[in-house]
């Protein structure tokens, strides 16, 4: 009888398995109970098929998206609606890295303790409804993006994208091209003359006579028995005019001199090729900057053509890092979520290279054009197949609104003719919210 | 009607709301006053005889069947190199008669006579020898253990059972509130069930409160868990609310018959060749007669019922299965068995009833286990190793199917995964405490209150709600194991044994089939899962854990010692035999003249 006595604890080996099997089971619940929550075929908060909860805001308490009585509905007016519509989202999950497919769980107010059986979340968002309007009305039907940030606090200001559509009409028969594509964060495109802080960073902190070399631009050059053309003929010139001139000729050569390694480096060293995640789970898109190995390569590499591709959201955190003494205060898009802060360049880099930026503008961009800002930018005109990109990154230092800002516009002409203009209206826009 | 919506029309709704928090609180202290009760309870073993050895050391005989030898795991060790380890076994039947049987190569004498082939009856104050050891083997008289009983603790002092009976029923009345707030379509049908569960329970307890029994605890996790079923009833048809309660009053009553039947050890084991036989038969016929429903053959139509035989067959496997401890040392006893355990899982293979099939297989494991000496440890190793290739080889389509969404049911969210991600989805919306009896929708889906039962409870009632339901089996099967020290009789312990092992194997195929732990199968979640059969046979096998429950006054299912030579109430019913030859070879013969004789092989 003991002998089956004791075979009877085998009973426990089984009691052991489902009790590890609950486990299994919490264990996932706890990791992704708000993933199956958030099904569509959740009943209890789809009312046919439409979400029947939640609320998103602005920074101001401005409605972006919140689900009302009979329907679910955007925010009111309608170049919000659009310029939000990317960081926002729409119900369909049309868009994956935006906040309603993102954080549906918090839209929902779904926790392990309450499932969803209480009322919805109210979301609240570091955009500012007037600035992402008046950049969605700035980028005037363009594609492209524009990218503001506080680089103090790292709260996002604006995030826009075009081309969208209105989502409270939905989703039309035909979108456009790329309509899906949050631009800011998911895509990467040659960057162009805006590279040219990065190839800069690096003769800084490697070519010890930088300041003392003197360069002739006539126009074109031939490095490695490739021909570097410039936009104008500058004549003899510092390093200084020639990042304010954005001279090839000047970058061609410095780019040499430091080989397409050693950029290739710098470019990873600042978070330019690796993809991130906005607040912990949207996640951006990698660039690229392949190492050249020839001279000539290695200067259009360092111009920031060849085969460079740079992500938006990413060079924005290189020029977060630059304004904010080398250290990046990650970005955020969830009001009161700070993200923490990355270390990118000696501060000493970075304050070279904020003058630089600052000397652009007074030298060369015009600070008449910038009324009221104490700005300093790059410029960036990047050759594509099918026109130029037009860029430009730069900050703004105003005690009130420290921003840093991207703005993109594909294949739309030049930085300074079609980017800087557009930056100049958001940027005044988010002072005088902000100020 | 009319009084309902009185009643609940404006209060209704914000107790309703309340209720949802207290509801899966209630069920936790009714699973842990029974947890508690089982596990704190004295679980002192009875003793039977003595047996006085050299220099008067006194060896107490606490089981029915007990091993004698010189092996430390036997229960009367007696150390001497002229005994072997496993020497002889002493037995005792219903009626207090003691027969000692050789089990190996060495020699056995009562009173200097040696031991033949059918065992010798040993009386009080008898010589046994074993190989050169001699001792007296002591019977107790009526008022020697009758005083021994007065020690014994019977259950329910520290944790009442009228206490978690009440809380039971506070349970009932907050589901129903929820029930006739949030669903639409519940009335007074599913009052009256209500109302009628909770008419039945009292009146079992009450009943056998009066006639002295204390221990309650399985009963209530029971009832506790088809008072979920219940609920998942209400939810899913209210209009069957009435069919559900009829099957619940039929299965209660299965089961106090179930619990009468096993009192008489000898009676169980008179009929077990025709649970072997039944078993077979209601499997074959559910073969040739069973329709194919959600791609198994295992559903026989009877007029406007539904039968799932092989839910029936559980029950008899286990009957079937469990044997005394003489029988154990028979090998072909235990070949007999592993046919039988073949031909069930190859005819549940056949009908692509994988579940049962796996489940058949797993307690297969589990009786052999406890079944066999260390003599064909090896050989049931390889049969159970050739009825799991079977298993895989006999395996249909659609379970190749499950295999293969299996831990990709959100790749699958249209077909195969269909199930899987709706019940993970509406039990994390369900939070810790739920959304409301009768307020969810999973309930909507096929086979929601069958397959997803644990979808739909943690749904409705919450995720304390769900793991209380599976805590409940795990102390039931705690409980067996506890009990198991005490047991009288082999045949009891291996029975419940089985019975949890069982029904644990569901709880998994259930629970973690559903929730993408393992492949979805279609099995049922004890008691709790809609379901006639199901419900029948899951009161039918609780028998055989009361069975087990060897507590003072615990259990019905289990005669009391002090009755035995009076014979006065329920035990008349079922008087002995007086047949005193218990297990001796020519017991078939004698007496039931009518009896197969293939019945000694088993």
């Amino acid at each position: 009888m003991k002998k089956v006595t004791t075979r009877a604890f085998s009973v426990l080996l089984l009691a052991a398995l489902v009790v590890t099997g609950m486990g299994v089971y919490l264990f996932r619940l706890i990791r992704d109970g708000g993933d199956w929550a958030t099904f569509y075929a959740n009943d209890s908060i789809y009312t046919n098929g439409v979400l029947n909860r939640g609320s998103v805001t602005d920074r101001n308490g401005v409605v972006l998206a919140a689900a009302g009585e009979d329907a679910f509905h955007y925010a009111e007016d309608s170049a919000v609606r659009r310029g939000c519509l990317h960081a926002v989202g729409d119900l369909g999950g049309n868009i994956g890295t935006s906040v309603l497919s993102i954080f549906r769980d918090k839209f929902i107010n779904y926790s392990f303790f309450t499932g969803t059986t209480t009322k919805g979340g109210s979301m609240k968002l570091t955009l500012d409804a007037d600035v992402t309007a008046a950049a969605y009305n700035a980028l005037s039907g363009k594609k492209g993006t524009v990218l503001v940030y506080n680089y103090q606090t790292g709260e996002i200001i604006c995030m826009v994208s075009t081309p969208g559509w209105d989502p409270e009409q939905g989703v039309p028969s035909d979108p456009e091209d790329g309509a899906f594509i949050n631009r800011a964060i998911s895509s990467s495109f040659t960057p162009g003359s805006v590279f040219k802080l990065v190839t800069m960073a690096a003769a800084i902190e490697n070519i010890p006579d930088i300041w003392d070399q003197t360069f002739t631009c006539t126009g074109s050059t031939v490095i490695g028995g490739q021909t570097v053309k410039c936009s104008g003929v500058h004549g003899t010139l510092t390093i200084e005019k020639g990042l304010a001139c954005s001279c090839n000729v000047v970058f061609g050569e410095v780019s040499r001199q430091l080989g397409g390694a050693l950029i290739s480096q710098y470019a990873e060293k600042y978070g330019l090729t690796s993809a991130h995640t906005l607040n912990s789970d949207i996640p951006t898109a990698a660039g690229s900057v392949p190492a050249a190995t020839g001279d000539g390569d290695a200067a259009w590499e360092g111009i920031g053509q060849y085969e460079d591709l740079v992500n938006p959201y990413a060079f924005l955190r290189f020029i977060g890092a630059i304004a904010n003494g080398g250290t990046v205060v990650e970005p955020t898009l969830l009001y009161g979520k700070r993200c923490g802060v990355a270390k990118l360049m000696e501060p000493s880099t970075a304050q070279t290279l904020s003058e630089m930026m600052s000397y652009n503008v007074s030298y060369e961009y015009g600070a008449g054009n910038y009324p009221g800002l104490d700005l300093h930018a790059k410029t960036g005109t990047a050759e594509t197949y099918g026109g130029s990109h037009a860029w430009f990154a730069g900050f703004i230092t105003n005690s009130n609104a420290p921003l840093a800002f991207v703005v993109l516009a594909e294949r739309a002409g030049s930085g300074y003719g079609v980017a800087s203009p557009i930056a100049n209206t958001v940027l005044q826009k988010a002072v005088e919210v902000l100020g | 009607m009319d009084i309902v919506t009185l009643i609940f029309g404006k209060a209704g709704p914000l107790l309703a709301d309340i209720s949802r928090y207290i509801l899966p609180l209630v069920a936790l202290v009714i699973v842990a006053r029974c947890v508690r009760s089982m596990l704190r309870e004295r679980y002192e073993p009875e003793t039977w005889a003595y047996l006085y050895m050299t220099g008067n050391v006194m060896v107490p005989l606490r089981h029915w069947e007990c091993i004698l030898g010189r092996a430390r795991s036997v229960d009367g060790q007696v150390d001497d190199p002229s005994v072997e380890k496993m020497h002889a076994c002493l037995i005792r039947n219903a009626t207090g008669d003691w027969t000692v049987y050789n089990l190996g190569k060495g020699e056995t004498y009562v009173n200097g006579e040696p031991v033949q082939a059918g065992g010798a009856l040993v009386r009080d104050a008898d010589v046994l020898t074993l190989g050169q050891v001699s001792t007296r083997f002591v019977d107790l008289t009526e008022e020697e253990r009758a005083s021994l009983l007065k020690y014994r603790h019977a259950p329910g002092r520290r944790v009442r059972p009228g206490v978690t009976m009440l809380l039971l029923t506070v349970f009932q009345i907050l589901l129903l509130l929820q029930q006739l707030t949030y669903n639409p379509d519940a009335g007074l049908g599913v009052a009256m069930g209500f109302g009628i569960l909770a008419t039945v329970q009292w009146s079992y307890f009450i009943v056998l409160r009066a006639s002295g029994q204390t221990g309650f605890e399985p009963e209530i996790l029971a009832l506790f868990l088809s008072t979920v079923g219940m609920s998942v009833c209400a939810s899913k048809t209210p209009d069957d609310m009435f069919k559900q309660i009829i099957l619940f009053l039929a299965a209660i009553g299965l089961f106090v018959f179930m619990c009468l039947w096993i009192r008489d050890l000898r009676r169980v084991q008179r009929v077990r060749f025709y649970a072997f036989a039944a078993a077979i038969g209601l499997l074959a016929v559910t073969l040739v007669l069973a329709s194919e429903r959600y791609g198994a053959k295992s559903w026989i139509q009877v007029g406007s019922l539904t039968i799932q035989p092989s839910e029936f067959v559980k029950v008899l496997y286990i009957y079937a299965g469990a044997a005394t401890l003489d029988r154990l040392f028979v090998n072909r006893n235990l070949i007999f068995y592993i046919g039988f355990s073949a031909a069930c899982v190859g005819l549940l293979a056949l009908m692509g009833d994988f579940g049962t099939a796996l489940v058949f297989f797993v307690t297969f494991l589990v009786i052999s286990y406890m079944r066999s000496g260390s003599f064909a440890t090896v050989f049931l190793a390889v049969a159970g190793a050739v009825l799991g290739v079977m298993l895989v080889l006999t395996v249909k389509p659609y379970i190749m199917d499950r295999f293969a969404t299996w831990g990709h049911v959100w790749e699958d969210v249209y077909d195969n995964g269909y199930q899987q991600v709706r019940s993970m989805s509406a039990a994390a919306s369900g939070g810790l405490f739920g959304q409301g009896a009768g307020n969810g929708w999973l309930i909507d889906i096929v086979a929601a209150e069958t397959d997803m039962v644990f979808g739909v409870i943690c749904e409705e009632m919450g995720l304390v709600t769900g793991l209380c339901c599976v805590g409940s089996l795990l102390a039931l099967a705690g409980f067996v194991v506890k009990n198991a020290s005490s047991g009288r009789s082999s045949y009891f312990v291996i029975a419940a044994s089985a019975t949890v092992s069982m029904m644990m194997v569901q709880v998994m195929l259930n629970v973690f089939g559903a929730m993408d732990i393992l492949p979805f199968t279609g099995v049922t979640f004890p008691f709790a899962s809609v379901g006639g059969s199901s419900l029948l046979a899951c009161w039918m096998m609780l028998a055989f854990i009361k069975g087990c429950d060897m507590r003072a006054n615990a259990s019905f299912a289990v005669k009391r010692p002090e009755k035995f030579s009076g014979g006065a109430g329920v035990d008349d019913a079922y008087p002995d035999d007086g047949d005193g030859e218990y297990y001796d070879d020519g017991y078939y013969g004698g007496g039931d003249g009518d009896y197969p004789q293939g019945g000694r092989a088993s």
